[in-house]
């Protein structure tokens, strides 16, 4: 009789905790998000930034130091990749016997500086076209061969090697003409708020940038989109700049869209036109 | 795919003769713990890590590293290198599964 | 009947409050978990996975980096001067910490540093790396990439060819799940 009090007890406890924990783990205000993505839909509000780049450079390094930029210059293991992403630039693949050389030259380098354009719209795909993307259109068209899957090894050492062509060479992303409503969706994308967390890539790279998250000094958004793909200490391994938009919502507890989604095209592409002007630094090394 | 053993070694463009030198190596290894699970198939991965790197200058043995697990993965290191003849700098890495990597760069201080 | 009823009753008493202990903390644990980070999990695989995840349930090393640091060195002193050693303050993935260590001791036949350590205190074996060096290495100076288990002291000494010690010690945060995605 009183073990089974004691077990009604237990049961009663445990209940209880449960719902406790349910009520703050699934706590998120769902009324204000949902007013929020309206609103989003409909205006977007500019916020400014926080501080300048100059500034927060200096917060950067006054915290972090220069370890990164240090061992960047030490060696920076992405640097197989290049190598390898040249080999792959010759190398014939596909049903029409080419390989990227067969039409831009020895090592590509007919595509020194094709690179400062993308992400651009283009007509064939009515959206727009990331670099990634150019080169597996490529693949499928012109050579006949199998795109490259996403973020694997080859994939990211072809589009290194491609986009190290244009190194040092500033950004150049145009938004004129047809491109324009995909630079308002990738501006609409940079600053809606979502997720449990209810955040915009906004409110934290442009009204909190210089100030800390978990420990964390939020960058700025200069120099967000210059030297992808990088090496990153976290990862221990080379990414893509959608990984890292992918990497950001998760943290949001947001829905992630896949690699080369629609919604993270026009994301890249307004990044990128924001970052215009910044000089091409491949491959980077970041934290 | 990334190989196990492929290396780079980088030196200054420039060298003088008795100038003390920053040498760059790096290696591509997984530098396994042991204690890492496959995901796959729910089993330890088992050990397999550098645990030797000998630098050579010249036929010498100048340096000698000796590592265990907690090397990173993909080992980076750099140490310095007093150039005062011409020679080749040889750097040899060996593991515990008896695999030898190395490779030899010319050192040409002018 | 009566005292095996009380002695039932103390025994289940006993019990509740164990079971309930237990329940409630692996309750708390898990739930504080699945609420604050619960998309980190998939970072949080990969980050044991890099550093291997059977390491949290095997033995330290008895004695730890005092053990080790004793049975290497023997009880010789430490001078903290003449290394600087540079460590990034927080690593967002303790399996890929650069350490570089240089030092202005002299490299001369006879006066030179013979031996550079590395050891992180809370690894489970404290002794990361050693390198000898030889006069023909013109600089005493060594960089690194290597693994923490958890937040840590990571910790350098220099031997010199008299026998003399020189060391310097940093705190390297690690944290699992910062805000970089």
């Amino acid at each position: 009789m009183i073990k089974k009090i004691s077990n009604l007890r237990e049961v009663l406890a445990c209940a209880a905790l449960v719902l406790a924990f349910t009520w703050l783990s699934g706590f998120s205000p769902g009324g204000a998000r949902a007013a929020a993505d309206n609103k989003a839909a409909t205006t977007i509000e500019e916020l400014t930034p926080s501080m300048s780049y100059k500034e927060y450079h200096k917060r950067y390094e006054a915290y972090y130091g220069d370890t990164t930029a240090r061992m960047a210059e030490e060696g920076n293991p992405a640097d197989f990749l290049l190598d390898d992403g040249k080999d792959l630039a010759n190398k014939v693949e596909g049903t029409k016997g080419k390989s990227c050389a067969s039409c831009h030259a020895k090592d590509a380098l007919k595509l020194k500086g094709a690179a400062v354009k993308y992400p651009r719209y283009d007509a064939d795909l009515r959206g727009i076209m990331t670099l990634a993307l150019q080169i597996n259109t490529c693949r499928r068209k012109q050579m006949g061969a199998k795109p490259l899957k996403y973020e694997s090894y080859d994939q990211l050492a072809l589009t290194m090697y491609i986009k190290s062509l244009s190194n040092g060479m500033p950004i150049k992303v145009s938004i004129d003409g047809p491109a324009r409503p995909f630079f308002e969706k990738g501006k609409i994308a940079y600053y809606k708020r979502q997720g449990q967390l209810n955040f915009s890539c906004a409110i934290c790279h442009v009204q909190y940038a210089g100030y800390k998250a978990r420990s964390n000094l939020i960058s700025n958004n200069k120099h967000h989109a210059d030297h992808w793909p990088s090496y990153r200490l976290k990862w221990g391994k080379t990414g893509s700049l959608q990984r890292r938009f992918r990497g950001c919502l998760k943290n949001m507890r947001a829905k992630r869209p896949p690699l080369q989604s629609e919604t993270l095209r026009n994301l890249e592409f307004y990044l990128t036109y924001i970052n215009n002007g910044d000089l091409i630094q491949v491959p980077g090394m970041r934290m | 795919m990334p190989q196990i053993g492929r290396i780079k070694i980088r030196l200054p463009r420039t060298i003088r003769k008795g100038q003390v030198i920053a040498v760059k190596t790096l290696i591509t290894h997984p530098m396994e713990t042991g204690f890492r699970k496959d995901k796959a198939t729910k089993r330890k991965v088992p050990a397999f890590y550098i645990d030797d790197v000998s630098v050579y200058y010249g036929g010498t043995l100048i340096s000698h590293a000796k590592w265990t697990i907690a090397v990173s993965a993909n080992p980076f290191m750099s140490f310095y290198v007093k150039a005062d003849k011409e020679a080749p700098l040889k750097i040899v890495w060996k593991d515990i599964k008896g695999g030898v990597y190395e490779k030899t760069v010319q050192v040409k201080p002018r | 009947m009566k005292e095996m009823k009380d002695n039932d009753f103390s025994n289940s008493r006993r019990e509740f409050l164990k079971r309930t202990g237990f329940v409630s903390a692996a309750l708390l644990s898990v739930s504080a978990f699945s609420a604050f980070i619960p998309s980190q999990k998939g970072e949080l695989g990969g980050f044991m996975g890099a550093l291997g995840s059977g390491e949290a349930q095997a033995a330290p090393v008895p004695g730890g980096i005092k053990e080790k640091l004793k049975s290497i060195f023997g009880g010789r002193k430490v001078e903290m001067s003449h290394v600087v050693m540079k460590t990034p303050i927080i690593a967002e993935n303790g399996a890929v910490v650069p350490v570089n260590i240089s030092s202005d001791l002299p490299m001369e036949p006879g006066n030179y540093v013979k031996k550079i350590y590395i050891f992180v205190d809370d690894n489970r074996d404290p002794f990361i790396a050693s390198m000898d060096l030889t006069p023909a290495n013109g600089k005493a100076a060594l960089s690194l990439r290597i693994k923490m288990r958890k937040t840590s002291q990571v910790r350098t000494i220099l031997e010199d060819s008299n026998g003399k010690l020189y060391g310097s010690t940093k705190t390297v945060k690690v944290t699992i799940g910062g805000c970089g995605g």
